[in-house]
């Protein structure tokens, strides 16, 4: 039978560790946490409006014409950010636009988190010949322009964000395998790696377990918000540029594209809306990854 | 006959390549070694002498490049006799030039492979190795608890959950920590280096293995806490009946716990016998002239010398790929007479009985 010790100690967890999640937040950055709350918000706010759009349980038909309110302003008419110039309502038309980003977002992260670490594991855990190997096939994907990689996909192919996402998330494997590499390099040098080899834990345990899941998680969560971040303004630009999402699928990008030929008239709002909610969701993405590098990993980032 | 010993290491090499100078630095050169079940051996010498690449071969952890080894390492596992070290001559073409490696033909990845093989049933159920700078050691990520239930069912993988949980606190208990039930959730970070090594300890033995290699156990740690790891692995060792094999610099701490003494310098063993023989200097007994100055510079009272400086081995240790013909220690050596000299530079002794269990390799006890 065990017996609890009579010793007092200093990190008695009734003593040291915070009640509630609120006195556990306030060990940190109150920067850090206030970017930690936004980003969560947005965050969850991208999850809703997937399930909005994707249960169809939108305010309004996103492709419906309402003739009578074209450029109607905002709250009129009950359109809550008030319609474009083909009088459909722009709420129902952002929210649905998540749709080009979620799934596609998804598949870049994974894309780059599953490729990535594969190769970060193999040239900083094995070395050598997969160092050299590896360490090439980062520099020849970083020598590519990200964007004519994209636009030789689209050339090739067709103008789908499935396939753009799949770029998207393989020219971010460089990165990642480049993280990850230098972890297991800096983990090497205490020589925990080394000591579970000699006490006979088999590599898959130590790969798995005590190096990516317990040295990397954090590492990997950052990259996947940073990496969302990045394939929605990717996707953003090139909706824009017209190779993204095609019409009458709405796309924040496209939907900032096509309002943008009636800014010189003075209808501003269809353009700027999905402008400001790039912004926003982009910005949240970043400073959540930012919030999370530095509440787990204890630094700042740059 | 005697039984066969635990572990018997037989004219075992280990050679790395520097590619700084182009050619085969000899690390471990020609190591006999034995151990008896339930015997403790403590291997000393001074850093670089080979000591710890000598149990680094022997656990197949040489992982430089292309760090090659040759001879026969023989274990009486729990199921027989194993031979850790396969053939490197089966797998490897080695280009031999006056007793080094010249060059290494072939590859040896599937020689490699061989040793992973072996060892994968060896390391940890059967041979359990534990380093310096234990806080290095432990995963920091990750509770100490954790850890040791990890290699408590390693060992057995039927063990579920809560009692490997349990087996994991007894052997917390067993390691003396204070206040296991709160070291168990806590992180490496949060121990200190003595705990950290008790830990380490029990992390070594929840698998519970017949041979525990200790490679410098108490370097790094305070005097107070090696005196009470010291007291551990003497524990330990009378409780288990484990056989050990210690190496340390320090030679208080060998001769706390060693019933056999292996020192080693420039990558040979040049004295291996009886604790006692070795490590108290008698006129009768003929130790190595190197045992002899290893001894003598103990910073102790007796060694202090007219000057009031403590007394030392002058000069270093020899270069390892452009190796004295003769024996590794003539230049550092005081003990040869002029009848002597020419032997000592020009021709290698051989490690010879002084008594049945006792072996000098030094021309001054042999012909």
């Amino acid at each position: 039978m065990l017996v609890r010790s009579h010793y007092v100690h200093v990190n008695d967890p009734q003593l040291t560790e915070a009640k509630g999640l609120l006195a556990k937040l306030r060990r940190y950055d109150r920067l850090d946490v206030i970017y930690l709350v936004y980003g969560l918000m947005v965050v969850s706010a991208v999850v809703l409006s997937y399930f909005l759009g994707a249960f169809n349980l939108l305010p309004f038909d996103p492709e419906e014409m309402d003739l009578e309110a074209m450029m109607a302003p905002v709250f009129s008419n009950g359109h809550i950010l008030g319609t474009d110039f083909m009088g459909r309502d722009l709420l129902s038309r952002l929210i649905l636009g998540i749709q080009a980003y979620f799934l596609p977002g998804l598949l870049a992260i994974t894309i780059a988190l599953t490729i990535g670490s594969t190769l970060g594991v193999l040239a900083g855990y094995y070395g050598r010949r997969w160092d050299t190997g590896v360490t090439y096939f980062n520099n020849l994907l970083d020598s590519f322009p990200r964007l004519v990689l994209i636009l030789l996909v689209v050339a090739a192919f067709k103008p789908n964000i499935y396939y753009i996402m799949m770029v998207v998330g393989l020219t971010n494997v460089p990165n990642i395998a480049a993280l990850i590499k230098n972890k297991i390099l800096f983990l090497k040098q205490k020589n925990f790696i080394e000591s579970a080899i000699a006490l006979g834990i088999p590599a898959p345990a130590i790969i798995f377990r005590h190096i990516l899941w317990y040295n990397c998680r954090a590492v990997l969560v950052i990259q996947a918000t940073l990496g969302m971040g990045e394939a929605i303004l990717m996707e953003t630009s090139l909706s824009y540029l017209g190779f993204g999402v095609q019409e009458p699928t709405p796309s924040w990008g496209n939907m900032v594209q096509a309002g943008s030929n009636y800014l010189l008239q003075g209808d501003f709002w269809p353009s700027t809306a999905p402008a400001l909610f790039i912004l926003l969701t982009i910005l949240g993405f970043y400073l959540l990854g930012d919030a999370l590098n530095n509440i787990l990993e204890g630094k700042k980032s740059i | 006959m005697s039984p066969a010993p635990h572990l018997l290491i037989e004219d075992l090499h280990t050679y790395f390549y520097s590619s700084e100078r182009h050619a085969f630095i000899h690390s471990v050169d020609g190591v006999d070694l034995s151990v008896a079940k339930g015997e403790t051996l403590g291997i000393v010498g001074e850093s670089g002498s080979g000591k710890s690449i000598t149990m680094l071969s022997v656990m197949g952890l040489i992982q430089a490049n292309p760090g090659v080894l040759k001879g026969r390492v023989t274990l009486q596992s729990k199921g027989g006799s194993v031979d850790l070290i396969p053939q490197i001559e089966d797998y490897v073409e080695l280009e031999n030039k006056d007793q080094s490696i010249v060059s290494v033909k072939k590859d040896t990845v599937s020689w490699r492979k061989h040793i992973e093989r072996t060892m994968k049933s060896i390391r940890g159920k059967e041979i359990s190795m534990i380093f310096q700078n234990p806080k290095a050691a432990l995963n920091p990520f990750t509770t100490v608890g954790k850890q040791i239930v990890e290699m408590v069912r390693l060992h057995n993988p039927s063990e579920t959950e809560k009692s490997a949980r349990e087996k994991a606190m007894y052997w917390l208990e067993r390691v003396k920590i204070d206040d296991p039930v709160n070291r168990f959730d806590a992180f490496p970070g949060d121990l200190s280096g003595g705990m950290c090594q008790r830990a380490m300890v029990a992390m070594a033995l929840a698998s519970e293995p017949s041979l525990l290699i200790a490679d410098e156990p108490t370097t790094g740690l305070d005097a107070t806490i090696q005196a009470s790891i010291v007291q551990l692995l003497q524990e330990l060792k009378t409780d288990l009946g484990i056989t050990m094999i210690l190496i340390s610099h320090d030679i208080s701490v060998i001769s706390a716990l060693s019933d056999k003494v292996a020192v080693m310098y420039g990558g040979q063993v040049v004295e291996h016998g009886p604790a006692r023989d070795i490590l108290e200097v008698k006129d009768h007994v003929k130790n190595h002239p190197y045992t002899k100055a290893l001894l003598s510079s103990i910073p102790d009272e007796k060694n202090v010398l007219p000057n009031g400086h403590l007394k030392s081995i002058e000069g270093e240790v020899p270069d390892t790929i452009d190796v004295p013909c003769g024996c590794r220690f003539v230049e550092r050596c005081n003990a040869y007479d002029a009848g002597l000299k020419t032997k000592c530079v020009n021709a290698r002794p051989r490690l010879v009985n002084i008594t049945p269990d006792h072996r000098v390799r030094c021309w001054l006890y042999q012909e």
